[in-house]
């Protein structure tokens, strides 16, 4: 009998299959000292991993100008090292990328250019040859990378990709090429990049061609010749009293997520009078195309506006969402997983939730499967902490 | 087949025409400025922020440019009561806050909740928050809000209060 009701007990039990989150701890803390950090960046590259070492970029000003920094946790440590500094002059937006066999690659703008270097290993690299921002980076294999950025041409920025390879004293750029030759007719920016399995590089920027700002899409089998552009919005391009020359988007996020696989998301004002949601849509054939979009966050998220949307993937498919919105009362950070067919309630993020505001997440899915997560939480004297914690999916 | 090839001509003018308009920037012939160099205005001038959230294309901005900034009578009472500040709500054009963090106007526009556009926030000289009044709003509206702030009610009365004993 004490069997029986023993078997009934454990059949009532709900599963609590989900995200096991490690306590978080700060990265990039400046003494007494009110700092605000800033973990924004083309396609929210601000956490890398690299055969178990993490790094973490981001800007602050703790020099009293803003200044890019990168933080290495070792393998197994509790802690991450100081921060080292990335740029001598004033820099935003920078962003890492893991190369494997512990190298990082980290690039930033910085007065105006961007630039990129292998983190502690020879100099940094300038890509751009006229006012340039919004960097990012993506991993082809162990010695090969692009680089995604907004360059001047003419009046407006323009997409730029460059194909990069690591070499014994560092970093070389094999070249740089626009992703279109003829000028820009209005601004491009916030370019995101995803290298398939196949060798394939796709880029998803916003585009303000069509004077509103969308998300377009290009894809290359070569890495240097591009498809022309063409939207991820699936909603038919029509002027209307309520959205103008078109809706409002805002920073796409794109990520591999297998064979063939690649996910994008982006900040959506299809429902103008609610804020911005986080959209979604699927590629399956390498960023040749991408499929409907899809609302990323639930019902509960439905009438706020969300923020700051990133995404992480494992090559064996499973696909992440993070955002921060105010539904709770502040700000906290929120998750939710691809399951195949829609994406789960959302999750709020234990150690970024509750009390106070928790915002600005990035994330990255390593090949372990571990969920890396940083974002910024407000101190009381009015500045921000930079917060990491990481995660193992349990069953 | 004359008239035909008129009326087509006409049709296309008057199709471009709309897409010529179809984006929004501030009003032409007010001074607005960035919000950094706003906020330094007003501390010098001893003036109230009218804070303007666009977003490229926003078609609602576009509206009420051309219904309600076309006013004369605005065109002359806001710059003279104001410092005129205008932030395009998706840009990542950089700022600098009081506090000397630098943001960009997208981020601006994530602090102040502009989740909708146009969204008009008017602010003390110092910088702090009177109100904010989002979507299409009329001449007679905006005189009201001039009114609300220039003569000092916001210190007593809400706005709503206000606009009901008017």
């Amino acid at each position: 009998m004490k069997r029986c009701a023993a078997i009934l007990m454990l059949l009532a039990m709900p599963a609590f299959a989900g995200w096991q989150f490690s306590p978080a701890v700060e990265a990039g803390a400046a003494k007494d000292k009110k700092v605000f950090h800033h973990l924004e960046s083309a396609n929210r590259k601000g956490v890398a991993e690299s055969d178990g070492r993490v790094a973490v970029a981001w800007e602050d000003d703790r020099t009293g100008e803003p200044r890019c920094w990168l933080a290495v946790r070792e393998k197994a440590a509790p802690a991450f090292s100081g921060p080292q500094a990335l740029s001598a002059g004033e820099c935003y937006e920078p962003v890492a990328q893991g190369m494997g066999k512990g190298r990082f690659v980290a690039a930033w703008e910085e007065d105006g250019a961007v630039w990129v270097k292998q983190a502690g290993k020879g100099k940094a690299l300038k890509l751009s040859r006229e006012e340039a921002a919004h960097i990012t980076l993506a991993r082809a294999d162990e010695g090969t990378l692009y680089a995604a950025w907004a360059e001047m041409a003419g009046n407006f920025k323009r997409i730029m990709l460059a194909r990069l390879t690591l070499e014994a004293n560092g970093l070389k750029a094999e070249y740089s090429v626009p992703l279109e030759d003829a000028l820009p007719i209005d601004d491009q920016a916030y370019p995101a990049l995803a290298v398939s399995a196949d060798g394939g590089v796709t880029a998803v920027w916003e585009d303000r061609r069509k004077k509103h700002t969308e998300m377009l899409a290009a894809h290359s089998a070569d890495g240097k010749t591009f498809t022309a552009p063409y939207r991820l919005i699936d909603r038919p391009q029509v002027r209307t009293m309520d959205l103008g020359a078109g809706m409002g988007s805002m920073r796409p996020v794109l990520t591999a997520c297998g064979p063939g696989c690649l996910v994008a998301l982006w900040l959506d004002k299809r429902d103008f009078l609610s804020g911005y949601d986080v959209y979604a849509a699927f590629s399956h054939d390498g960023g040749r195309s991408f499929g409907r979009n899809l609302k990323v966050q639930d019902s509960f998220g439905d009438n706020i506006a969300q923020w700051h949307p990133a995404v992480a993937a494992s090559h064996g498919g499973r696909v992440v969402a993070a955002w921060d919105d105010e539904r709770d009362g502040t700000a906290d950070i929120w998750l939710s997983d691809w399951d195949g067919k829609a994406f789960s309630d959302d999750i709020a993020v234990p150690g970024a939730s509750g009390p106070g505001v928790q915002s600005d997440p990035v994330i990255l899915l390593d090949d372990s499967g571990t969920l890396h997560v940083a974002w910024l939480e407000k101190t009381d004297a009015g500045g921000t902490r930079l917060k990491y914690a990481s995660a193992v999916w349990k069953d | 087949m004359i008239d035909f090839l008129n009326l087509r001509t006409l049709l296309t003018a008057f199709l471009l025409c709309i897409a010529a308009g179809a984006w929004a920037d501030p009003p032409p012939n007010y001074p607005f400025v960035s919000y950094d160099k706003g906020l330094k205005m007003a501390k010098e001038t001893g003036k109230p922020i009218f804070l303007y959230f666009g977003r490229y294309g926003c078609a609602w901005c576009d509206h009420t440019n051309k219904q309600s900034f076309s006013s004369a009578e605005l065109k002359k009472m806001y710059p003279e009561h104001f410092v005129l500040v205008y932030v395009d709500a998706e840009s990542g054009k950089r700022l600098r806050l009081p506090s000397g963090e630098r943001i960009t106007e997208a981020e601006l526009g994530t602090r102040f909740k502009a989740f909708a556009t146009p969204l008009f926030v008017y602010l003390t000289p110092q910088g702090q928050e009177i109100f904010k009044a989002p979507g299409f709003k009329t001449v007679q509206d905006f005189k009201d809000f001039d009114r609300y702030v220039v003569e000092g009610h916001y210190k007593t009365q809400t706005l709503l209060e206000f606009l009901a004993r008017k």
